[in-house]
């Protein structure tokens, strides 16, 4: 579950976990996200049929008993290819996220804790980074390194990077010159101590509540990058290419529209709703800035 | 001389039975005037596949310039529509072969030039055609006027064609097609020789009005045209890429005219929407699987000759297209000198063949690639090859590619497996000269080498008997094929919609004539 | 604030420069040869090396780049060497198309998203706020491009309301064929502004001066409106600049949905032709139009709020 990139104990954990059920939203996004991740991590047991298994003779079909969401071009079940897809979406938005976390928190320390030119070199390039329009940055890495799970991880990663660098500085420099830090200082604490020990547990959670509602984002991007050719290698299956396919049979089977939208969609709203409860449980202060 | 089609295609019109009733209902939302109704009665709505914007015929590149400047120049000769190739007479009042290395023609009093150029002369047929091939033009299309030698002036409006050799694709493809058009003398050099994106001078029975890049095209009627009268007083030219996006936009009726993917081919068979109409041309293009021969793990003939062997195309085109193509023999299509009956690999899959010659080969663990385009019609057909493959044990991975880097493949040294798909003119010259030793490592991805093909094909478009020149022809679709680097998979098809405001002229391949299209 | 606006401008300035420099390198290394796809096969090699000088391709990296910058800082984008027509005048014939795209989302966007917040806002926690709340974190989730597939099929295809492709000709058939893009791009703004609204209404009914108002018995339906409103759309205003950047890429989505031309199909178009000086155009263009709107954006904010112009 997303719960596991915020590092707390178990009892704080259990009070957020209540503070969020306490919401009926919050509920219903804890909810989708758990059934998401279940089916994620539960795939290939719980698909009905294999995902990438051919059947040309039964292609295109609309929803039966047999099959609930239809089948591909390929007579390929649609409904296995939406559980795998969500596995996909995981793939690509965890660790793109984790790592846009973990490197926009790096960054995002150091410029605000350390030397004024290096906080503006970051700074510059945080702000290059998300001046590139992101199809356009997708699409030069895409032509330079070729489309894979991988090369979709990394955009995505590079480009959310600025976002998480950028709140981590803001809190940085908000702590820097608290109380508690310049007694610190003032006690001959190192600067990684002070980074590591001291203002880290009080930045994390902040980015931590970012990033669950970072990840609708990131899988909407997938997803985007898939449509546009540029996503995961075939036949793997993902949301963003049953909608390419989707798209191009539109008028033959709407159902793989259906089929690669509404997951989108559902897993957009369910991690928007998780993550906005979460922010009101672990930070309330923060409502007014988003 | 006339091409003929050995299979002559079936003009496929579909009648709308219960399509009618959907159309009438789509088309009566809640009392607004549907957009659909919003044309203008004289305007003709057609799609093209790209921008035009060159309007020099010596650059341009290929059938969509073509579309248009067709339509405002003119030639000696144009193609005919219908479902067989052939041509009728457009600028020339005469035109005939005297020998096999000089054409006679003469042309017509009373056609002239935009912008004050002034009437059309032999000097600017000689002015056109010579500026193909010289090489300060730096024409690509220098290759389809051949071994022209010069245009001799006889008079004013008269001279002969002289060629260094015989020309076979003289009258099916120099003539009637890119190097056909007769530009103005005056206006080009006045330009400087060159044409850009504004045509100079114009003499066909359309102007082009105006042109907005990436929006349309807009052609209007010549009001100085003394020929046929065109039927339609504008037409609209619209550059969308996207076949599905053209489909939709003729569907909500804002097109009257589009090609159409194979994949819809189906339905539009059961109905075209807004009472339009689906035409079924079959088309020249050539899809093919090729192998790398200079690839290290593609060394092994065996290897190679078990995936012909492995590929089912039939299953293939069903997945890909719909069933709306047929399985090809070669590079050549139906209808073409040189088109085979049958290829040395039949397209149905032989599995246990394909295992036989695998186990032969010794190969074990085979792992390869297969570098695609992005489109659906590849994912879906690499998806499929994929599946085969693996029955025989070879493992394959699907590299997609966007355009811009698939189009580079030409020198790229670790390509294996590639889908390809090559655009075709009606000559089968057209379709070898990418598969010569010349152009390993170019246009030819197979890097496929053979002295006997290079010289058949050099032989072959000077030969004038036609039976012996598509000898020739299939004789080197053979050496390609035994080389075991090519899995022909088909020619495609050119389905075309249009609306029942239209009464469309094609070439046999589908591709519009604009200029003699009709009203319904 | 005018040091501020200098700095704030030669930041600007600095980061297009890195920005374009960085898509420059970026570009030249992805394989893809711009003569060989845009002539096609057939040219002759004489033309293949003329056009290759020509483009510079036969220089140095480095070489290329300067010459770039050369020309850029005459107001030269270069020309395409396969039309013959300038780079500048290619990008800025389709820019108007991307721009009214843009500014028809903004608008219809911030029309309905202030109208929806500053009414959840002005009746907290009722069902009203809670509907509110749900629809906007719903059009927020919406992915741009799946709006604009969704709504293609039902408001172009099935009820023929809207136009599906193209941009028309002439003031009405414009704003008639922006309908659906602007719909597709423009939703997920709608839940965003009305998210920012509410709660800054919120914030500004708490604060002194609206106390006040109350106090001094002014109409409830006027305080909201006249007084809270006005302070509480600011933050909308600065917010707009930043989402220049994002509209820019989902205009991409549209554009190629709804055929529509523009700058976001001519970057497409000419990444995957490798037709450098349209991309290095287009991308300078695509940069600058966001560069220039969040500095303008944060130079409102600090206009508004003194405190944010000591950061940066």
């Amino acid at each position: 579950m997303t719960d596991a990139t915020i590092e707390k104990p178990r009892s704080e954990l259990g009070i957020i976990l209540t503070g969020v059920a306490r919401n009926p939203l919050g509920l219903m996004g804890l909810i989708i996200v758990g059934a998401i991740v279940f089916s994620a991590i539960f795939a290939a047991w719980i698909v009905p049929y294999d995902p990438i298994a051919m059947n040309i003779q039964d292609r295109m079909q609309g929803p039966s008993a047999s099959h609930w969401l239809g089948t591909d071009q390929l007579g390929r079940d649609t409904l296995s290819r939406v559980i795998m897809g969500g596995q996909v979406a995981l793939k690509v938005a965890l660790p793109a996220v984790f790592g846009a976390m973990v490197i926009g928190l790096t960054l995002g320390m150091i410029a605000g804790y350390g030397p004024k030119w290096l906080d503006n070199m970051l700074m510059l390039l945080f702000d290059t980074i998300r001046s590139f329009p992101t199809v356009m940055f997708a699409l030069a890495v895409v032509a330079l390194v070729g489309p894979s799970l991988q090369t979709v991880v990394f955009v995505v990663m590079a480009t959310s990077i600025p976002t998480y660098g950028r709140v981590a500085r803001t809190q940085t420099l908000t702590l820097r010159n608290s109380e508690f830090i310049l007694a610190e200082r003032s006690m001959g604490a190192s600067m990684a101590r002070i980074l590591g020990v001291h203002m880290l547990p009080n930045i994390i959670g902040v980015l931590a509540v970012l990033a669950a509602m970072d990840i609708p984002t990131v899988i909407a991007l997938e997803a985007g990058l898939s449509f546009l050719g540029l996503g995961v290698k075939p036949p793997t299956p993902s949301w963003g290419a049953l909608l390419k396919d989707g798209y191009a049979l539109i008028r033959q089977t709407p159902w793989l529209v259906v089929g690669g939208g509404l997951p989108i969609i559902i897993a957009t709203l369910g991690f928007t709703f998780l993550g906005e409860s979460l922010r009101d449980v672990v930070d309330p202060k923060l409502r007014k800035n988003r | 001389m006339k091409i003929e089609w050995m299979k002559a295609p079936t003009g496929r019109r579909s009648f709308l039975k219960g399509a009618t009733a959907l159309g009438a209902a789509a088309a009566m939302p809640m009392g607004w005037a549907g957009h659909a109704f919003a044309q203008d009665a004289g305007t003709l709505r057609v799609r093209a596949y790209g921008d035009a914007p060159n309007m020099d015929p010596a650059h341009s590149v290929g059938v969509v310039e073509e579309e248009i400047h067709a339509s405002i120049y003119n030639k000696l000769i144009q193609y005919k529509p219908g479902s067989e190739w052939g041509w009728q007479l457009d600028a020339a009042a005469m035109i005939e072969q005297v020998d096999p290395t000089h054409v006679k023609f003469a042309l017509r009093d009373d056609i002239g030039f935009t912008n004050g150029h002034g009437a059309m002369t032999a000097e600017d047929v000689k002015f056109s055609f010579e500026r193909i091939v010289a090489d300060a033009t730096e024409s690509p299309n220098k290759p389809d006027m051949g071994p022209l030698s010069h245009v001799e002036v006889t008079g004013e409006r008269e001279g002969t064609i002289v060629l260094n050799e015989p020309f076979a694709p003289l009258w099916s493809i120099a003539l009637p097609y890119i190097t056909g058009n007769i530009v103005s003398k005056a206006a080009v050099e006045a330009a400087g020789g060159r044409i850009g994106s504004d045509p100079v001078a114009e003499s066909g029975p359309y102007l082009r009005a105006s042109w907005s890049p990436k929006e349309k095209t807009v052609l209007q009627r010549n009001p100085d045209w003394k020929g046929d009268a065109p039927a339609w007083d504008t037409i609209e030219i619209y550059p969308i890429d996207d076949e599905n996006t053209a489909e939709i936009a003729f569907e909500a009726g804002e097109l009257d005219l589009t090609r159409v993917s194979l994949g819809s081919v189906a339905r539009y068979r059961d109905g075209v929407p807004n009472g339009g109409t689906l035409v079924e041309n079959p088309s020249l293009f050539y899809v093919w699987l090729g192998m790398n021969l200079d690839h290290p793990k593609l060394q092994n003939k065996k290897l190679r000759q078990a995936i012909q062997h492995a590929i089912d195309v039939p299953t293939i085109l069903e997945a890909s297209y719909f069933g709306a193509a047929e399985p090809s023999t070669g590079i050549i299509a139906p209808g073409l000198a040189g088109n085979r009956a049958q290829g040395m690999v039949a397209p149905q899959a032989n599995i246990e063949k394909a295992m036989a010659l695998l186990a032969e080969s010794g190969e074990t663990n085979v792992t390869l690639s297969l570098d695609i385009l992005n489109k659906t019609t590849y994912t879906t057909m690499a998806q499929v090859i994929q599946a085969m493959l693996a029955q025989i044990g070879i493992t394959l991975e699907i590299n997609v590619l966007e355009s811009g880097a698939f189009w580079a493949s030409g020198d790229n040294e670790d390509l294996q497996l590639v889908l390809n798909r090559f655009s075709m003119a009606p000559d089968p010259s057209y379709a070898t000269a990418w598969f010569t030793t010349e152009q390993a490592g170019i246009w030819n991805w197979e890097r496929f080498r053979n002295e006997e093909f290079d010289q058949l094909h050099a032989a072959a478009s000077a030969e004038t008997d036609t039976a012996k020149r598509a000898e020739m022809y299939q004789r080197a679709q053979d050496l390609m094929e035994e080389s075991g680097a090519y899995r022909f998979i088909t020619h495609e098809a050119t389905p075309v919609v249009h609306s029942s405001r239209v009464v469309p002229a094609l070439r046999p391949d589908g591709l519009s004539l604009l200029r003699y299209f009709g009203k319904a | 604030m005018l040091s501020f606006a200098l700095r704030r401008f030669a930041l600007a300035a600095l980061i297009l420069l890195v920005a374009v420099t960085l898509m420059f390198l970026m570009i030249r290394a992805v394989p893809g040869d711009p003569v060989q796809i845009m002539l096609g096969p057939r040219a002759t090699p004489e033309l293949q090396a003329r056009l290759t000088a020509e483009l510079a391709l036969d220089q140095p990296i480095w070489r290329q780049l300067v010459i770039f910058y050369g020309n850029m800082l005459q107001g030269d984008l270069g020309t395409d060497v396969f039309s013959g027509r300038s780079v500048t005048q290619i990008v800025f014939q389709q820019l108007p198309f991307t721009l009214e795209l843009i500014f028809a989302s903004i608008i219809w966007s911030a029309a309905l998203g202030i109208l929806l917040g500053a009414y959840a806002a002005a009746h907290p926690n009722t069902v009203i706020d809670r509907t509110v709340a749900v629809l906007s974190v719903s059009f927020v989730a919406a992915p741009a491009f799946v709006v604009a597939l969704l709504s293609l099929l039902l408001f172009a295809v099935h009820l023929q309301w809207f136009p599906a492709i193209g941009v028309g000709d002439g003031f009405w058939d414009r704003l008639d064929h922006l309908v659906l893009p602007a719909f597709a791009i423009g939703l997920s703004w709608v839940g965003y502004i009305a998210r920012l609204v509410r709660a800054s209404m919120l914030e500004v009914l708490g604060e002194n001066h609206i106390r006040t108002a109350r106090a001094f018995g002014l109409a409830e339906r006027r305080i909201v409106m006249v007084y809270a409103l006005r302070i509480a759309i600011l933050p909308v205003v600065t917010v707009i600049g930043v989402g220049m950047g994002f509209l820019l890429s989902a205009a991409v989505f549209a554009e190629i949905v709804f055929a529509r031309p523009g700058l976001g199909k001519l970057v497409i178009d000419s990444i995957t032709t490798r037709n450098y000086p349209i991309v290095m155009g287009s991308v300078l263009i695509s940069t600058g139009l966001f560069v220039v709107s969040t500095a303008l954006a944060d130079l409102i904010n600090a206009w508004l709020d003194p405190r944010a112009r000591t950061s940066t």
